[in-house]
């Protein structure tokens, strides 16, 4: 005897609507109700509250917020200082994420060999990932100092220069100097990843196109990277989104200086609201951020759809 | 704010003893200081409260120990020991590198205020300077605020234009405005109204190393006497000794830019805002004119043209410098008395070859007046003040006793002293009275000359955009034309439009 009735055969599944679907799982949504509750507080509420104080004037002398429309947006976007910020940005962020990638993805291919002492080579390399950011920054300033920079010292003792350096205190030198300690100190969170990928790609697959004649180099490209895509993917729209969120370097190393060489809109949105006390105009700047942000996270999630339909069809 | 009962009522006789004992302390205080050695030298009121040609190093010396004072019976007799409650303090009180003594005090005052106040439970937190300001301003934001903070001179203002600090009475407290610099006065005042009272005042003073001089053919004995000199003498180190002439500090968003900088501003008639005049507005900005491009081009000519300050002066705050200085690097800067132990510190932790070079700066070690300009000798006046926030601000409503009781103590001259003892000085005048003044002159190396700096004193504006204006703008200022992004004149200008646009938005 059949206990259930079955839709009849040749007939497709009806979809459910959304409400019918979340009514279907209610008791899924109970489990999870907490953490959403959590999340509607410390993140909703504080994004919410945000793009609302973006919209007006917050004076120092009142703490009053005057609705004041799109100006903090308008005078935001009108500031030279911001493209000069925006393009420092953009630097910082493609240049930190890229170089962290190649390096990091170049270690995670040596280490994926057997040699002696992989795993001595593996721990030390690990070392700037797991170094506190603030450690890190007050020991690469004092490395990189212009005038008893540990560096420097190295390099005259040696007789390869005569001269101190001087990184840190020059406005052309400054920003691809703080964004070589940033690849340094985010190397390794590639390299971790890349590893776990590696381990994932079929030994059978890289087998079968040493057969076919493959050399190592398309070996590489056309079985491994195609492989780790996802991969590649996910860890490089952690680096982007770190990276135009990242602050302690910067701000303790060169506080955004010298002269703004090396401001970012984090640093930048730092001051504003507890230097300047423009929580209207911090607050404008961080919806900007904020919209940056999801977009290249968007584009990513998309292409990475993208590419797990084309992988299922 | 006095209530009908405290009030003296003639027809009624009707005398309410708490009141009567605050203003016979009131007026005791004022006839003491009134026929004390401080009246003499008030005789002759300048801008800064004393006359300059009075107050110097024999003064100071002669001041101390003349008066006797009993904090208990003065205390007593402003809030009574009957007082009860819980009373927050916030102060940016002793870190790990604070000496000995400091730290002691600190101990001695948490335990000696629940001797005068046994029923007064004193919850006090002590928060690192970089994030006071922060935590205040989120606190009473968000009606958190403690019953009292101890403030840098610089911050109070903000929060008393916000309404955020109670209005505050000098004679409620038995104090006058004679009893404290005009400058100190200054930073509790908003609109007219006091806000605060402050607690400890300094001036820094010029720092030189005899060697550096010796060995680059300058009189080792005198420091240079005007900022041209420094220019000129710090060349001459450089090219002598091949040391670094002057310690400049141009960091954006450290304080220890502006209180650097603003002396040679002021010095050649030139300000951020008109802070430094006579009868200041703090609405139209001097920055940009002839003084202050004079004084912009002076540090263009040291770290551009000579190359004779550390190349890592953008990035320096003074504690990179006190490392170039202890290692013989920096011949001269400006700093705190402080600044004497801190070298002794380093020496103590130095080893080997560095140990000698160490001690051979600290032998050589000397203090002097800040250098004058076309126009005057000036210095930051800094220092803290205590405030007592709103119940708006606080969340509820203060202990009013026992903040008046905490606000009395920290101002008293006892431990307006104590409390400062190594790096700053009584606010109180009568703090330099005391004995303890006479103990902490001999103790401490140099206090009497940065001491003698304080009628030079001028205060950042006391305008709520004052931090904005010294810690970003200024410092912005100085490293647009040292990198040579800007034109001396240009910096000087863009320095000058930004502030006049911040000062009109308010």
């Amino acid at each position: 005897m059949q206990l259930t009735a079955e839709s009849p055969p040749n007939e497709p599944r009806r979809k459910r609507g959304l409400l019918a679907n979340i009514a279907h799982h209610w008791a899924d949504y109970v489990y999870i109700l907490p953490a959403i509750l959590v999340m509607v507080l410390v993140i909703g509420y504080p994004i919410v509250y945000t793009v609302w104080l973006s919209f007006h004037d917050t004076p120092i002398r009142t703490g009053d917020h005057i609705f004041n429309g799109v100006d903090n947006y308008r005078e935001i976007l009108s500031s030279p200082k911001f493209w000069k910020t925006t393009k420092n940005t953009f630097v910082w962020t493609i240049g930190s994420t890229g170089g962290a990638f190649i390096l990091g993805f170049a270690a995670a291919l040596v280490l994926h060999k057997q040699f002696i002492g992989r795993g001595v080579v593996r721990a030390i390399l690990l070392i700037p990932y797991v170094i506190s950011a603030v450690a890190a920054a007050y020991v690469w300033k004092w490395m990189l100092h212009s005038d008893y920079g540990l560096i420097s010292g190295v390099l005259k003792d040696w007789g390869i220069i005569d001269q101190n350096l001087v990184l840190l205190d020059s406005k052309d030198r400054v920003l691809p100097t703080v964004i070589v300690v940033n690849i340094w100190k985010e190397f390794s969170f590639v390299m971790i990843m890349m590893i776990a990928g590696l381990q994932t790609v079929p030994e059978q697959l890289l087998r079968a196109a040493r057969v076919d004649g493959a050399g190592v180099w398309q070996q590489f490209t056309h079985v491994t990277v195609p492989y780790l895509k996802n991969v590649i993917l996910i860890t490089t729209l952690l680096l982007f989104v770190a990276n135009l969120n990242s602050f302690t370097l910067v701000y303790l190393m060169t506080g955004g200086g010298p002269a703004n060489a090396s401001q970012l809109w984090i640093t930048d949105i730092y001051n504003i609201a507890f230097r300047s006390l423009g929580y209207g105009l911090a607050s404008a700047y961080s919806v900007i951020l904020f919209l940056v942000m999801l977009a290249a996270g968007w584009y990513y999630v998309r292409i990475l759809t993208q590419g797990s339909k084309r992988g299922a069809s | 704010m006095t209530s009908s009962r405290d009030r003296f009522d003639f027809m009624s006789l009707s005398i309410n003893r708490r009141a009567v004992l605050a203003a016979a302390a009131g007026f005791a205080g004022i006839a003491a200081f009134q026929t004390g050695a401080f009246a003499r030298l008030l005789q002759d009121v300048s801008k800064t409260g004393v006359d300059p040609s009075k107050w110097n190093i024999e003064t100071i010396n002669a001041l101390a120990g003349t008066i006797t004072v009993d904090t208990a019976a003065e205390l007593h007799a402003l809030v009574p020991d009957t007082a009860s409650g819980k009373v927050s303090l916030w102060i940016n009180g002793p870190v790990e590198s604070t000496p000995q003594i400091a730290k002691d005090f600190y101990e001695e005052f948490g335990t000696i205020f629940k001797t005068w106040y046994p029923n007064l439970e004193l919850d006090r937190q002590n928060v690192d300077y970089n994030d006071l300001l922060d935590k205040l301003r989120t606190a009473s934001a968000g009606g958190a605020a403690p019953d009292v903070a101890k403030m840098p001179i610089l911050w109070g203002v903000e929060f008393a234009a916000r309404g955020d600090l109670q209005e505050i009475i000098l004679e409620d407290y038995g104090l006058s405005k004679e009893l404290f610099w005009e400058g100190a006065l200054k930073s509790v005042t908003w609109e007219g109204k006091y806000y605060g009272i402050p607690t400890n005042n300094e001036t820094m003073a010029f720092i030189w190393n005899k060697q550096l001089f010796a060995d680059a053919g300058l009189d080792p004995e005198n420091p240079p006497a005007t900022w041209a000199d420094v220019v000129a003498y710090s060349k001459a180190i450089k090219e002598k000794t091949g040391a670094f002439g002057y310690g400049m500090v141009a960091k954006v968003n450290a304080g220890n830019t502006p209180f650097r900088y603003m002396p040679m501003v002021w010095a050649y008639g030139s300000s951020a805002l008109d802070e430094a005049e006579t009868a200041p507005t703090m609405k139209t900005t001097m920055i940009n004119n002839e003084g202050g491009v004079a004084a912009l081009q002076n540090m263009y000519d040291m770290y551009v043209t000579d190359r004779s300050v550390p190349t890592s002066a953008l990035t320096n705050t003074q504690v990179e410098n006190q490392d170039l200085f202890i290692s013989g690097q920096v011949a001269m800067m400006i700093a705190h008395p402080s600044e004497y132990v801190t070298m002794q510190n380093k020496l103590a932790a130095a080893e080997g070859d560095e140990k000698a070079l160490a001690q051979t700066v600290v032998d050589n070690m000397s203090y002097g007046l800040i250098p004058e300009g076309p126009v005057r000798r000036s210095v930051v006046f800094g220092g803290s003040n205590a405030h007592i926030f709103t119940d708006k601000a606080h969340g509820g409503a203060i202990n009013a006793e026992g903040a008046k009781a905490v606000v009395a103590a920290l101002t008293s001259p006892e431990w307006a002293l104590k409390n400062n003892w190594t790096d700053s000085n009584p606010a109180n005048l009568r703090g330099f009275e005391t004995e303890w003044m006479k103990q902490r002159l001999t103790d401490i190396r140099f206090l009497e000359v940065t001491t003698s700096m304080l009628p030079y004193g001028v205060p950042f504006p006391v305008v709520p955009e004052s931090t904005e204006i010294m810690n970003i703008i200024i410092p912005e200022m100085i490293q647009n034309a040292l990198t040579e992004t800007m034109s001396v004149q240009e910096a000087a200008d863009d320095a000058a439009a930004r502030i006049t646009e911040l000062i009109s938005q308010a």
